[in-house]
């Protein structure tokens, strides 16, 4: 429990921080993408220190976004229970080793890509599959709708797997599953929050989707739940993902000095 | 010159006395509401924002914004709560189109605008929600506006919060103008090289990586630095740390803060579980 704190994991936790608003803020309005990337730093904290340092570090960010002079979060800090459970995720997943690098090849390798198409493409399917989706006179939805849909789901799937087989990494798999659980869970834990905080919506673009699922005829929490699962798991999977690659750019000799290091890195046999 | 100290773990060292301060380290806050003690001022901010939040229809965003503003009129610090009550205009524009147009159930009738119609209770669902979030963007604005970070924290470290704690808050807080400028410049340098900021999402998601990558490694060789020149002051000594500032406090504004946190956590209670209703 101590050890989750150390030295080293308190120094951590005020960068990690800082990634996190530094980040969301520049990835909002310099590359204007509707996804918010606001956790970077909580998950690697997560990752790399446990889960109680993942927690802190969610529910801390989202205060200071909120409370800290200068800054102006909006409406953030009520979400501090959500980035909260994203670092406690984050923290059992660094714990059994999710974002260890696990070389493999051959059809072991082909295996893992497949899986790890299929499941993005499972995600994606019952959100394709609802009835507010599909009937143009229920959700009012445009025509292409439903083609954008499967044709991101093929997308990220297509990158999922290329990202596997391509650098002979099972990881790929597991930190994609990593993702998808996160942001499934996120969304389910936002949802309450947004609905009886913010009456459904939280300002973003993202409002559009919870609008027609309204005029689908959902109600305030189902539709800012279906706005949730639609966001969520893309936005967790792509922030895995960069944690991901970025700890395995890193120095094994700069990770093993975290309390998760050695679950992350992955010891090479001496050479005989 | 080194002082002998008593090494036991978690004994205090002496309390400084104020008088030797330089006046510089005890400069006193102007005004009523802001000289009172940083904890009694968050007690009442967290106050607010639970009752806004969680005491529902028109009473409790209404009573909040009351007292904001009379905090706010009464410390001067009105008009510098504008840009605060004005950041929440996206946020409000969403509630008012999205509540009013398509609250799920409400038949009364107010008018249709081609596709969809506005309906009474939508209406009032989408101002109560208003009420809520401007009363708590401006609780939080008389908190920030009024009480400077050192003050609070070092307040609290005076009632026992943790160094850690306070080290994480405190260094967090001065981190983040700093790693926005090294976000900016790092925008800047992959651009130069030929980053696509413009162009479709996918070449922009692309973009992700190339400004995070070097954020974060940049940042963990920071953590580096900072973790030896932490050990290098006895950070992880088991000793309280002496307050140099002591912030002036008095059994009223004790009383204050007990009467608010219980006061608001009845009200809330009883709220919530349907045993005051109020309009």
């Amino acid at each position: 429990m101590s050890g989750q704190f150390s030295t080293r994991v308190i120094a951590l936790i005020p960068v990690a921080i800082a990634i996190n608003i530094a980040l969301g803020y520049t990835v909002q309005t310099v590359l204007k993408l509707p996804i918010y990337l606001d956790s970077i730093g909580t998950i690697l904290v997560g990752v790399l220190a446990g889960p109680l340092a993942g927690l802190a570090t969610g529910v801390l960010t989202n205060l200071i976004w909120q409370y800290a002079p200068g800054i102006g979060g909006g409406t953030i800090g009520p979400f501090a229970i959500t980035a909260g459970v994203i670092g406690l995720l984050a923290g059992i997943w660094g714990r059994y080793g999710v974002y260890r690098s696990r070389p493999a090849s051959g059809s072991q390798l082909l295996l893992a890509a497949i899986v790890a198409a299929a499941l993005v493409i499972v995600v994606v399917l019952p959100i394709v599959n609802n009835q507010t989706y599909l009937d143009p006179n229920v959700g009012g939805f445009p025509d292409w709708a439903v083609p954008a849909a499967i044709g991101i789901a093929i997308i990220a799937a297509i990158v999922v797997a290329g990202f596997t087989y391509l650098r002979h990494d099972l990881a790929g798999l597991w930190v994609a599953g990593a993702g998808l659980v996160t942001g499934l869970i996120a969304a389910a834990v936002s949802a309450p929050i947004s609905a009886y905080v913010f009456g459904g919506v939280t300002g973003s673009g993202t409002d559009v989707i919870v609008a027609a699922l309204r005029q689908g005829g959902a109600d305030v929490l189902n539709a800012s739940l279906g706005q949730g699962f639609f966001s969520d798991p893309i936005d967790k999977m792509i922030t895995s993902f960069v944690v991901f690659i970025v700890l395995a750019g890193l120095s094994p000799r700069i990770i093993a000095r975290f309390p998760n290091g050695p679950r992350l890195v992955t010891v090479d046999e001496a050479p005989s | 010159m080194r002082r002998p100290v008593d090494a036991s773990p978690g004994r205090r060292l002496s309390e400084p006395r104020s008088a030797e301060l330089p006046p510089f380290l005890s400069r006193q806050p102007e005004g009523f509401y802001r000289s009172l003690n940083p904890a009694t001022k968050l007690v009442i901010a967290f106050a607010m924002a639970a009752v806004a939040f969680a005491v529902r229809e028109w009473t409790g965003p209404i009573v909040v914004l009351a007292l904001v503003g009379t905090i706010a009129i009464s410390a001067h610090i009105a008009r510098r709560t504008v840009p605060f009550a004005l950041a929440t205009i996206p946020l409000v524009a969403s509630i008012f189109l999205v509540n009013t147009f398509l609250y799920p159930g409400a038949t009364d009738v107010l008018f249709k605008l081609g596709p969809v119609t506005a309906t009474g209770s939508g209406l009032a669902a989408a101002l109560q929600a208003t009420l809520r979030v401007v009363a708590f963007a401006l609780s939080v604005a008389i908190l920030s506006l009024t009480t400077s970070t050192d003050d609070l924290l070092s307040d609290l470290e005076r009632r026992g919060l943790g160094r850690r704690a306070v080290y994480v808050i405190g260094s967090a807080i001065g981190l983040i103008p700093r790693m926005l400028e090294r976000a900016g410049e790092i925008t800047d340098a992959q651009r130069a090289r030929g980053l696509d900021t413009q162009g479709t999402p996918w070449r922009r998601i692309r973009g992700v990586l190339p400004l995070a990558g070097p954020m974060i490694s940049g940042a963990l060789s920071e953590v580096e630095e900072r973790t030896l020149a932490l050990e290098a002051r006895a950070f992880a000594a088991p000793m309280h740390r002496t307050v140099l500032r002591r912030l002036p406090d008095s059994p009223a504004q004790r009383l204050i803060r007990w009467g608010v946190g219980i006061g608001s956590a009845v009200v809330i209670a009883l709220a919530l579980s349907g045993r005051l209703v109020l309009p």
